[in-house]
């Protein structure tokens, strides 16, 4: 069986501290992948890791095939992995709307001849990405704020917004930061229909930090567990639940009466 | 890499045709407009009006990468010393050589002199866009205020070599008596180092600036930055300013882009050296590419909004006029308290209206019946 | 081997300003990650509150002449007088935008510098009392940009200031003509010959037509020694040759005698700067306020949370920075007292250059803004000097363009500096 991505043993340490050793991950094409661990673990430095803000020191990455490593962000972003961030990263002074169009520019072609004369290719092109970028903002019910500057937006329509504007880049892979933190169970719920949506109407693999567990273990099917920069566990839901390794990560150790 | 056509033949444009061809006719009306309607004021306005127009090309351009791209290039007059002085050795030498002198006539609209120096405006520019490649390359690739400290020692650095360079060849037989290369003082060469008059200054440039050009060349500057900021280009350079590594993450090719900004910039920054150094009663001199006049353009492009086009362009007007008024109105007496002023609107805008006038937005975002939904 | 030692001697002196100089740079970036453009605004008007006080103060108090303390005091009370304007300038510019983006930083800087230049550059003269007493046509400029030709004969008065004003011809009509400040000398100057003129903003071109020459104000003026017409700094030491050594040579045009001089001026300098660097090493790594300032330098808000006072430790810095460029300020003032040029000629491209040193160092540590000083220094000085020696006779007018050359070559290779270290943002 062929991976969609498939990562082997990439670490990277800061001064001294190994923030990361020995990762390795494989997700299926169309997996729902979910990663945890306590704060701390580096999921996110996996995910700066993936998508090219860190180099790798070890190890190295596919995506379908194709090596990542050493490549420059918008390189990776190319290749089909997208990414949200944790402490939301939106351009703030910005509509919505060019929110969202400005990662749709990366599977377009602009030619600064074709902008500064404002052909009609450019002007049909221009169309398109307008006409895609509120489509896809309308599936996260974003489509009435479209003209609104995105820093003025809800925590959560924020949260949201960063799903939209990674899915503009159509990417074969995407990577979720703790897409429902922040949001009230209602949302978080709202928020799972959303990503089952998109999983299948854009053939999505999707790779998901999370720590709200019930969500995780609800949609994830397979659940990596990061401690400490090292993988502890891996397995389904139902398995990384009984884990004791798990257990013990989250909750500190066993204390066994004498 | 995977593309998606957008251009499907079946997608029906949200603009208009009309919008390719239109603003460019107008664009000249304009400029023939200006050309005959501005000297009924007199002598002292043309003047006025054509310095307004290099400071508005100067801020427009400076617009593309400090308001746009959020990069911070303090330098700007260099690049547009480097254009006019490219420009001005072509023109000058050329006139000199065949015609062996460089006077012309005032008043023409279109004639060879303004044609050669609408060539040597793109010498000029394409010059400066080189420099703005090799400065902008190392730098841009870091955090913004190295751009600007390097921007600031490139002003410097041209200063002093603009001050080496050799003395120049002032009529036909003395030019054909001299030789291309070579810094003896006794007869220096004229084309490396160039013969630009070194400390002196360099002096009669040939006098082809006129106001039909000068608007041209405003209203077709303006048309590059605004359709490039309403665009997928600009918007991806908007997204560097906003956040990087957003950016970056979303397929921007954060210093590819920033390089290319920076170009753009470099390139009309020699197009408003050029229309400097041909206008009359300019003699380029090194300092002019000193970080005095720099501090002016970025002026201009903060008080009217970062990224502002329009915003730019009234803050040009405001501060030439302003400039002109203390000129002529007070004697000269009051020229001296301009700069500490304006520094003083610049620190008080930070505090209080940190974004500038417009901020990122254009003038008519604000009027009620164009209002694009956003700006506030 | 003479003229290396003098290079030697001279990158040194000059190493040892510019040090002190990007301490200032690298202390406030250090600590509020800003570049403060406006240091080397300071440094300029550190040198010229240290020459107001040489010329107002100290004969007022009955100093004449070089004594001894003359110069230290003068040193202290410009250092205290920068101090209090970099404070002022902390809490009124940049203190109410702590925590915008560094764009706007940025600006504020901008602004800062470009008040101070300006500012700084403005004429107090407090009894304005201007006479005309000679005008006419300007004749064509001469050769020297800094010449000009009258069209009568002209005798000024040794003991009074006189200034020499040039109006231009190709102001447009209706417009008044621009006026030129030049200080001329004392003396007669005969019709149609070319006089020298020094100093000021401006200088003659062909587009002047006219000149007038006013007697700025009778008896003695009240006019500050800085302004568009800096004055120079009065003697302060008695400057003389703690060693010397001549270098004698054979040469075909016969024997020649190349001194060597180290001045008790060259020794003061280093001395002060290296006496003002070990201190700072001190207060910043072996005190308090020194832990409190590195505290606040690694993390702004958990220094806070630990209970320093972020404010007055900012604050702090600045003092010290501003107080720092004032004792740079002062000496390359002691040292260059032909310096008379407005700011932005000379001063702001010595501050430049030193907040080139800083970047060089690694900007934020102490140790590299030191080196990176005394790097520079010999980079400019030892650039000319082997120009020189493989025949390039305008290798000095080159010095800046070294300086800026081994920036870019730094932020290429290595952008963090020698000492500087990575920092990574939080993604």
């Amino acid at each position: 069986m062929s991976f969609l991505l498939d990562v082997q043993r990439i670490g990277i340490s800061f001064g001294g501290l190994k923030a990361v050793q020995d990762f390795t991950l494989q997700i299926a094409h169309g997996a729902l992948h979910g990663l945890i661990g306590p704060n701390g673990a580096g999921k996110t430095t996996v995910f700066n890791l993936l998508t090219g803000v860190y180099l790798p020191q070890t190890g190295s990455i596919h995506l379908g095939g194709v090596s990542l490593m050493g490549r420059k962000p918008f390189q990776i972003a190319a290749a089909g992995l997208s990414r949200t961030f944790q402490n939301i990263r939106l351009f703030g002074e910005l509509s919505v709307l060019d929110n969202v169009r400005i990662a749709c520019h990366l599977r377009g072609r602009h030619s600064l001849t074709a902008t500064v004369l404002r052909t009609s290719f450019y002007r049909r092109q221009e169309a398109a990405i307008e006409e895609r970028a509120m489509t896809l903002l309308s599936i996260f019910d974003l489509g009435d704020l479209a003209h609104e500057q995105a820093r003025n937006l809800s925590y959560g329509d924020q949260r949201r917004l960063e799903i939209v504007r990674a899915l503009a880049t159509v990417p074969k892979l995407i990577l979720l930061d703790e897409p429902a933190a922040g949001m009230n169970p209602a949302e978080k719920i709202e928020l799972a229909k959303s990503i089952e949506q998109i999983r299948k109407q854009f053939n999505l693999t999707v790779l998901l930090i999370e720590h709200d567990m019930s969500l995780v273990m609800d949609i994830c099917e397979r659940i990596t567990v990061l401690d400490y920069g090292q993988i502890i566990a891996e397995g389904t839901p139902g398995e990384i639940q009984s884990n004791p390794k798990v257990i013990e990560a989250y909750l500190g150790e066993v204390v066994t009466e004498s | 890499m995977q593309t998606l056509d957008y251009a499907i033949p079946g997608t029906r444009p949200t603009q208009p045709g009309w919008v390719t061809f239109v603003p460019p006719l107008a664009v000249l009306m304009l400029a023939l407009l200006m050309h005959y309607c501005v000297p009924f004021l007199g002598a002292y306005a043309e003047r006025i009006m054509t310095d307004m127009a290099i400071a508005m090309i100067a801020a427009m351009s400076l617009t593309i990468v400090n308001g746009f791209t959020g990069q911070f290039s303090i330098g700007h007059a260099a690049f547009m010393a480097l254009g006019g002085y490219t420009a001005a050795w072509c023109s000058y030498y050329f006139c000199l050589r065949y015609w062996g002198q460089t006077a012309v006539v005032p008043g023409t609209l279109f004639g060879t002199h303004q044609l050669i120096l609408l060539c040597c405006a793109l010498i000029g520019g394409a010059v400066a866009a080189g420099a703005g490649w090799v400065v902008g390359l190392p730098s841009l690739r870091l955090r913004g205020d190295y751009l600007a400290i390097v921007t600031l020692g490139f002003g410097e650095i041209l200063r002093v070599l603009f001050q080496q360079t050799n003395s120049q060849a002032l009529s036909k037989p003395e030019l054909a008596n001299r030789p291309l290369f070579g810094s003896d003082p006794t007869n220096p060469g004229w084309v490396f180092p160039p013969g630009v008059g070194g400390s002196l200054g360099f002096t009669d440039i040939p006098k082809s600036t006129n106001l039909f050009l000068c608007y041209l060349l405003v209203g077709l500057t303006f048309l590059f930055a605004y359709r490039l900021k309403f665009s997928s280009l600009g918007r991806a350079l908007l997204s560097i300013r906003e956040d990087e590594i957003a950016a970056e993450a979303m397929g921007v090719n954060v210093t590819r882009l920033k390089v290319r900004a920076f170009m753009f910039a470099a390139f009309f920054a020699g197009i408003a050296g050029t229309l400097y150094a041909h206008q009359s009663g300019t003699t380029l001199r090194p300092i002019d590419s000193g970080f005095i006049r720099s501090f002016d353009i970025v002026i201009m492009v903060v008080l009217g909004g970062l990224g502002s086009i329009s915003g730019a362009l009234l803050a040009a007007v405001i501060i030439t006029g302003v400039t002109a008024a203390l000129l002529g109105l007070t004697d000269y007496g009051l020229l001296p308290y301009r700069m500490p002023v304006f520094a003083l609107v610049l620190i008080l805008m930070m505090i209080f209206r940190p974004k500038g006038l417009f901020g990122v937005h254009e003038i008519w975002d604000y009027l009620p019946q164009f209002g694009r939904k956003g700006a506030k | 081997m003479a003229d290396f030692l003098q290079t030697l001697i001279i990158a040194i002196t000059l190493g040892s300003l510019y040090a002190l100089i990007a301490l200032g740079y690298t202390m406030v970036y250090g600590v509020l990650k800003l570049i403060n453009f406006a240091h080397s605004d300071v440094v300029v008007l550190g040198a010229w509150l240290s020459m107001t006080v040489a010329v107002f103060l100290l004969p007022r108090i009955g100093v004449t002449g070089a004594t001894w303390w003359a110069g230290g005091l003068v040193l202290i009370l410009a250092m205290l007088l920068c101090g209090a304007i970099g404070f002022a300038i902390e809490r009124l510019a940049y203190k109410p935008i702590r925590g915008a983006p560094r764009l706007n930083a940025l600006i504020t800087a901008i602004g800062v510098s470009l008040f101070l230049q300006n500012f700084g550059q403005l004429q107090f003269t407090l009894i304005p009392n201007e006479r005309v007493v000679a005008s006419g046509a300007l004749q064509e400029r001469g050769q020297d940009p800094r010449t000009i030709r009258l069209a009568e004969t002209v005798s000024i008065e040794s003991e009074q200031k006189y200034a020499v004003r040039l109006f231009k011809n190709s102001a447009p009509e209706g417009a008044t003509p621009q006026t030129r400040n030049i200080v001329a000398a004392a003396g007669t100057y005969e019709a149609g010959r070319d006089i020298a003129i020094d100093g000021g903003v401006g200088r003659a071109d062909t587009r002047d037509a006219r000149y007038e020459i006013v007697r700025i104000a009778a008896g003695a003026p009240l006019k500050l020694p800085f302004g568009a017409m800096p004055a120079g700094m009065p003697v302060l030491f008695n400057d003389r040759p703690v060693w010397e050594h001549v270098f004698v040579s054979e040469t075909e045009h016969g024997r020649l005698e190349k001194p060597v001089r180290i001045t008790l001026l060259d020794l003061t300098i280093v001395g002060t700067a290296v006496a003002l660097l070990v201190g700072l090493q001190i207060l910043v790594f072996n005190t308090r306020v020194g832990t409190a300032m590195r505290a606040v330098s690694y993390n702004m808000e958990t220094a806070a949370l630990m209970g320093i006072p972020v404010d007055r430790i900012v604050s702090m810095t600045f003092v010290l920075g501003a107080a720092l460029a004032a004792a740079a300020g002062f000496l390359f003032a002691v040292k260059y007292t032909q310096i008379q040029q407005p700011a932005h000629a000379t001063w702001v491209l010595l501050g430049l250059k030193a907040f080139v040193a800083a970047v060089v160092g690694g900007i934020g540590n102490i140790r590299g803004a030191t080196l990176g000083g005394f790097l520079i220094a010999f980079i400019e000085q030892f650039g000319a000097y082997a120009g020189l020696q493989v025949g390039w006779a305008n290798a000095s007018a080159y010095t800046d363009v070294f300086v800026f050359v081994l920036l870019i070559v730094v932020l290429l290779v290595k952008p963090t500096g020698i000492f500087g270290t990575t920092v990574r943002e939080k993604v």
